[in-house]
């Protein structure tokens, strides 16, 4: 069953900008997706849209077959984590807890007082008190506790230091494997987060680039090291995502795995590497100005 | 095992080649239950789909079969599936890169044979003693 369809998605914002325009795709059930995108790419309008908090302009948006906006059905069933989350500041952390837990019916006090403790906080902390790294911590407490159907992550990690980060994969996958259910996290840390992820939706100006399980984007592409003259025509006609002068004479290109073969580049004296999905991102959606050293020329 | 996710292999193959690995060096017998996808992704922290893609890589190749509702098996000839699958791939590729680096080195079949041989009788001394 599918857990969110999208169809021909819009959104406006001011008069001119068009965040998207004809965004479609869809989302299992109980899958761990990735929502991978650029700064500005669209990435929290998206997870707004889907929690119900803003408005489509046009277009269709089902969350578990309803429209989540002003929906009563997907409030209850749908929790969204991000930075900009509220509490209200005369309540304690704990007290934050017994909230949830008669908004959220699949609450689970059990596994937030576990995770509460093993994160070192004090019941009587207040949430505006919170360090930024603790107060993505205690969020991320709430968004697994809350165990709801559709579970949104907007870049829970920020501010979280290496060790807590990795307990939150780990958390994540380990709750996730008991109680299966939809789960959207965008991230700049895919490196760290890909393993626990099904697929990758990857979203760039709005639009949807690439929505493939995570082993198709480790394979998508090829690194090739090699002289210029053996390079240069071998590389003719091909797609090339990325390429980089390493001296006079060498030169490092990406492209699409398919369209070589391997053996034969190795053959002709190119050295071939891997790409990761974390590059083959990142080059899927390098804007036409150029790289970086271009800059400093 | 810690996988290696610098981009390299996809999980789904690793979790496969750590499998065989275990079934040759006998840790898992024929007709032995091995994980399942969802111990598998606790173990390696990974996608439950992932673990169970790299399972049904081992099943349609035979090495395992399943019995419905009880999981998956070694199958009786997994052994010997693996060593031939080896050979032909693995044995197979790492001989290409070594007479690709051969050929770079302008080194002669001859004394690439003998650089062999030295090895293998250096290697086969280090068991004895």
């Amino acid at each position: 069953m599918k857990a969110i369809e999208c169809t021909d998605l819009v959104k406006k914002q001011g008069w001119h900008h068009h965040v998207f325009n004809g965004l479609s795709f869809h989302i299992e059930e109980n899958t761990i997706t990735g929502l991978i995108g650029r700064n500005g790419a669209g990435k929290t309008t998206l997870m707004k849209i889907l929690a119900g908090f803003w408005r489509e302009t046009a277009g269709e948006v089902k969350v578990f077959s309803e429209r989540p906006f002003n929906n009563i059905f997907a409030s209850a069933n749908t929790i969204l984590i991000d930075e900009q989350v509220n509490f209200p500041t005369a309540l304690t952390l704990t007290e934050i807890f017994t909230a949830a837990e008669r908004f959220y019916a699949n609450w689970d006090m059990q596994l937030a007082m576990r995770l509460f403790q093993h994160f070192n906080f004090q019941p009587d902390q207040i949430h505006q008190r919170l360090s930024k790294g603790k107060k993505s911590t205690f969020n991320m407490i709430i968004g697994l506790a809350s165990r709801c159907g559709l579970t949104m992550f907007d870049e829970p990690t920020n501010g979280m230091d290496a060790a807590v980060r990795s307990d939150f994969y780990r958390a994540l996958l380990k709750d996730y494997i008991a109680h299966p259910r939809t789960i959207i996290v965008s991230s700049h840390h895919l490196e760290e987060l890909e393993d626990v992820l099904e697929d990758i939706l990857l979203i760039d100006e709005g639009r949807q680039l690439l929505h493939a399980p995570i082993d198709e984007f480790r394979e998508y592409a090829v690194g090739l090291t090699g002289r210029r003259e053996i390079l240069t025509p071998w590389v003719n006609g091909k797609r090339v995502l990325f390429s980089k002068e390493i001296d006079k004479n060498t030169a490092y290109v990406v492209i699409r795995n398919q369209d070589i073969s391997l053996e034969t580049a190795e053959r002709i004296g190119l050295s071939v590497s891997p790409v990761s999905a974390n590059d083959v991102c990142i080059y899927l959606t390098n804007k036409q100005r150029g790289a970086i050293d271009d800059v400093f020329k | 095992m810690i996988l290696n996710s610098d981009g390299g292999k996809p999980i789904y193959i690793q979790i496969a080649e750590w499998l065989e690995a275990e079934i040759l060096n006998g840790n898992f017998q024929p007709d032995e239950k091995v994980y399942s996808q969802y111990q598998l992704a606790e173990m390696f922290t990974i996608n439950p789909a992932t673990a169970a893609k790299g399972l049904t890589k081992l099943s349609d190749e035979k090495i395992l079969y399943s019995k419905r509702g009880l999981g998956k098996f070694v199958a009786k000839e997994a052994k010997s599936i693996i060593t031939d699958k080896r050979k032909n791939q693995t044995l197979k590729g790492l001989l290409r890169e070594t007479v690709l680096e051969a050929e770079r080195l302008d080194v002669s079949e001859e004394e690439l044979i003998t650089m062999m041989r030295a090895m293998n009788s250096e290697l086969n001394k280090g068991d004895e003693s």
